[in-house]
C-alpha cells in the first residue's frame, strides 16, 4: 500500500511541476515574441505577464499541496 | 504633451523612464490592495470558523498563509524590488521569482503537515483554493486595463 503511495505522490508531484513548466516557458517564449515585436509595450506586457503567472501556477500548487499533504500526514 | 495626453499614453502601457516607474507602482499598489483583501478573507473565514471548532479556524487561516505567504514574496520581488529593464532580465527575474515562491510554498506546506497537530487538512485546502480564486477574481477585476485586451 505504501508503494502506491508514493507512486501517487510522485505522479502528483511529476505532473504538476511538468504542467507549470510548459505554461510558463510558453508564456515567457510569447512575452520575449511581445517585447521584440513592440518594445514600447514591455510595461504593460510584464504587468499581464505576472497576473497570468498567478493563474497559470495556481493548479499545479494546488496539486503539490496534495501531494505534500498524502506523503507526510496521510 | 499636455496632461491628458500623458495619461492615455500611460494607461496603453507606452509610458518610458519615469512614466514606466510611475505606472510600475501603481500596478504594485494594486496587486499589495489584492493581497491585503485575501488576507482580510481569511482571517473573517477563521473567526466565523472559530465558532464552530477551534481546529478548523487555525487550520483555514493556516492555510490562507500558506498561499499568502509565497505569493506576497513573489509580488514583492517581481514588483518592488526589481530594477530590470530589458525583456530578458525581466524575464529572469520572474523566472526566479516564481522558482523560490514554488520552494517556498512547498516548504511551508512540508512545515506545517510536519509540525501541526491536529490538523482539519479539509478546512485548509479549501480556504487554500479559496484564496487561488478569489486572487484570479480580484486580479481581473482590479485590472481593468487588462479586460480590454
Amino acid at each position: 500500500m505504501a508503494e502506491l503511495l508514493f507512486i501517487a505522490v510522485a505522479l502528483l508531484l511529476g505532473l504538476s511541476a511538468l504542467a507549470g513548466a510548459l505554461g510558463v516557458s510558453l508564456l515567457g517564449g510569447k512575452f520575449l515574441e511581445g517585447a521584440a515585436r513592440q518594445p514600447e509595450l514591455v510595461p504593460l506586457l510584464r504587468s499581464q505577464f505576472f497576473i497570468v503567472v498567478g493563474l497559470v501556477d495556481a493548479v499545479p500548487m494546488i496539486g503539490v499541496g496534495m501531494a505534500l499533504y498524502m506523503l507526510f500526514a496521510g | 504633451m499636455s496632461q491628458d495626453q500623458g495619461k492615455r499614453i500611460e494607461s496603453t502601457g507606452l509610458a518610458s523612464g519615469s512614466g514606466r516607474d510611475k505606472q510600475r507602482k501603481r500596478f504594485a499598489m494594486v496587486c499589495f490592495r489584492v493581497l491585503l483583501l485575501q488576507l482580510l478573507i481569511t482571517s473573517l473565514l477563521a473567526l466565523a470558523l472559530m465558532f464552530r471548532d477551534f481546529v478548523t479556524a487555525y487550520s483555514a487561516f493556516i492555510g490562507g498563509l500558506l498561499y499568502l505567504l509565497p505569493t506576497g514574496w513573489f509580488s514583492l520581488r517581481v514588483l518592488i524590488k526589481n530594477t530590470a529593464r530589458s525583456p530578458r532580465e525581466i524575464l529572469a527575474n520572474i523566472y526566479m521569482s516564481e522558482t523560490g515562491k514554488v520552494f517556498l510554498a512547498v516548504a511551508l506546506f512540508t512545515l506545517v503537515f510536519m509540525l501541526v497537530e491536529p490538523l482539519n487538512a479539509a478546512a485548509l485546502f479549501v480556504t487554500y483554493i479559496l484564496l487561488q480564486i478569489t486572487g484570479w477574481y480580484l486580479q481581473l477585476k482590479l485590472n481593468h486595463r487588462f479586460l480590454k485586451l
